[in-house]
């Protein structure tokens, strides 16, 4: 899955409220004028910083560039569980 | 309409509900469980943060509060509850807290009461205390610095066996290593008799004559299913417990169904270190430090993967894409306030709108504990440190509308308490009007804890489902060690 598809998958799961309002923020911190209006609310800001932030990051290249590989992780849990039956 | 018959339904199975079923089934008791969300299968466990907010969260992890300051309150959904996501810290309920239950609610559960019920459920969870080694180096970092300050401070006990240090556990453990009740209590329910149904809303409580007669509930395919039981468990959480009490057409003479709302409001700061630190690389919540506990905050560990920390990190622009760049050498540590605030749930269309406003001394307790935490990466040699504060605001002079919090342990809305003028629930758990209507869930806990609840709701729930059976709680099995109680 790729990484905007996660966070579109996160953002359609939320109540509709949470929805609309992060879209609208999204909106805003990727324009130069909308992320100068936000500037002005710092929890705001803050929120349209973490949403974009969250897909950003969750890029397997730019993870494993800083050192976390999720493919890795689910896949040695995947064999652990195997190996020694865990549920 | 389809319809089963039981001599318990339980509502949910999370910490208080499945612990409930397994100890009825095994008892001999013919249990129902119905649970809203589905069964999460490990092997789609990716590890990848937004995917599995959205997957294992209700509403994708964000239910907010509504008030000074708004708070992310992340809930669990699906077979185990909001263990399957916790980072599986397990305190028992300090010593002190039973000491003011008792005086303030009537409840007479002391130390020794509960004793047999910790034992049981500590040894059901496999709760151990983490290895230095599995903690990993952000845990390392903030122990330094509190060794440096000579503050109080320990690794954590948690329910984990067989744990390699993944540092998802919040998004869902790839290893089964996490004993949360979806793979603990619930087979066992279910290996004892138990009909354990996913996908089930349930909407009523029946009562007929002021006495429960099961449940009504809608699946996911649209076929309503009625549950009859002459007894009901309710445990749908803090949150929603209150609401299905109320559309159930429950009287409330007590007027608290919904109020007295605790929190346990938290956040985290991020420091920059000298050295690799890797906050992945280990259990994100294996240490503490306890030294400001009768202050009314607590530290805790906190970390994960990249999207994790850039979600969380308090930086926006610039600064907050430097700092990512040097993710390796970021570490993190949480802020958790036992609250005297009290909030509200009630329902509005259907869903619940929950207020809650945080007061003058919890304010206070957030300007101490970030000035201390910023003392404590500092201690630690940290170059940089990034207090979840707006740009320039110093701790002491933190307003409501600069803090940035989460919330992670609702409690309190269905409180117990002996008397039936000042509780919803008495202090075997039965509603006070209605028989057969037990609770089990976060919603009972009359006051804030000061420690993560998860092991407090499932003793309580031994111990009402050993009530229901008409037991004593057995005595401890061998080989158990003592549960860490903060100071």
């Amino acid at each position: 899955m790729s990484a905007g598809a996660g966070v579109e998958r996160f953002l359609a799961a939320a109540p509709w409220p949470q929805r609309l309002g992060l879209r609208v923020l999204l909106a805003l911190v990727r324009r130069p004028r909308g992320a100068a209006l936000l500037s002005r609310a710092p929890l705001a800001e803050q929120a349209a910083w973490s949403v974009l932030a969250l897909g950003r990051y969750d890029d397997p290249q730019l993870g494993r560039a800083l050192g976390w590989d999720a493919a890795a992780v689910a896949a040695r849990g995947l064999a652990l569980r195997r190996a020694e039956g865990r549920p | 309409m389809d319809m089963l018959d039981a001599d318990v339904c339980v509502v949910g199975a999370g910490a208080g509900g499945a612990v409930v079923a397994a100890e009825l089934a095994e008892g001999g008791a013919r249990v129902v469980v119905l649970e809203q969300g589905p069964r999460h299968d490990p092997d789609g466990f990716t590890a990848r943060p937004p995917e599995m907010l959205a997957r294992l969260y209700r509403d994708a992890c964000q239910t907010a509060t509504v008030g000074a300051p708004p708070i992310l309150l992340p809930l669990g959904r699906g077979l185990g509850g909001t263990t399957l996501v916790n980072s599986g810290t397990c305190f028992r309920t300090p010593p002190h807290v039973l000491e003011r239950w008792a005086a303030e609610f009537g409840l007479e559960l002391d130390v020794a009461t509960l004793r047999p019920c910790f034992e049981r459920v500590e040894q059901a969870l496999s709760v151990t205390e983490v290895t230095p080694e599995l903690a990993g180096a952000n845990a390392a970092v903030a122990l330094r610095g509190a060794e440096r300050l000579g503050w109080s401070h320990g690794y954590l006990r948690r329910n984990a066996r067989g744990c390699v240090g993944s540092g998802v556990c919040v998004f869902g453990c790839p290893t089964s290593a996490k004993q949360h009740t979806g793979i603990t209590y619930i087979p066992r329910a279910g290996a004892a008799g138990a009909r354990i149904v996913t996908g089930a809303d349930v909407q009523e409580i029946l009562v007929e004559g002021g006495r429960a007669r099961g449940v009504s509930a809608r699946l996911a395919d649209g076929h309503r299913l009625d549950v009859r039981a002459p007894e009901v468990v309710v445990a749908c959480g803090t949150i929603h417990t209150p609401l299905l009490l109320a559309r159930s057409g429950l009287e409330d003479p007590s007027g608290q169904r919904g109020r007295n709302l605790a929190l346990h409001p938290a956040t985290s700061a991020f420091a920059l270190m000298d050295e690799e630190v890797d906050m992945a690389r280990g259990v994100p919540q294996s240490a503490y430090v306890d030294e400001f506990a009768s202050e009314g905050f607590m530290f805790e560990g906190a970390a994960g993967p990249p999207a994790y920390a850039a979600m969380v990190l308090p930086l926006t622009g610039a600064r907050h894409t430097r700092a990512m760049a040097d993710y390796r050498r970021l570490a993190q540590f949480g802020l958790m306030v036992s609250d005297e605030s009290r909030g509200r749930v009630r329902a509005v269309a259907g869903r619940p709108l929950i207020r809650y406003d945080l007061g003058a001394r919890d304010l206070h307790k957030f300007r101490a504990g970030l000035a201390r935490m910023e003392e404590l990466f500092l201690a630690a040699g940290a170059r940089e440190v990034y207090l979840p504060l707006a740009r320039g605001v110093r701790p002491e002079h933190a307003r409501v509308r600069d803090l940035k919090l989460m919330a992670f342990h609702p409690l309190g809305t269905a409180r117990a308490d002996a008397r039936a003028t000042h509780g919803v629930t008495d202090g075997d758990l039965a509603l006070h009007v209605a028989a057969g209507v037990h609770v089990a869930d976060g919603s009972v806990v009359p006051s804030a804890l000061g420690v993560n609840p998860q092991l407090t709701i499932m003793a309580l729930a031994t111990r009402l489902a050993f009530h229901l059976l008409g037991r004593a709680v057995p005595e401890r099995q061998p080989d158990l060690e003592e549960s860490a109680c903060p100071s």
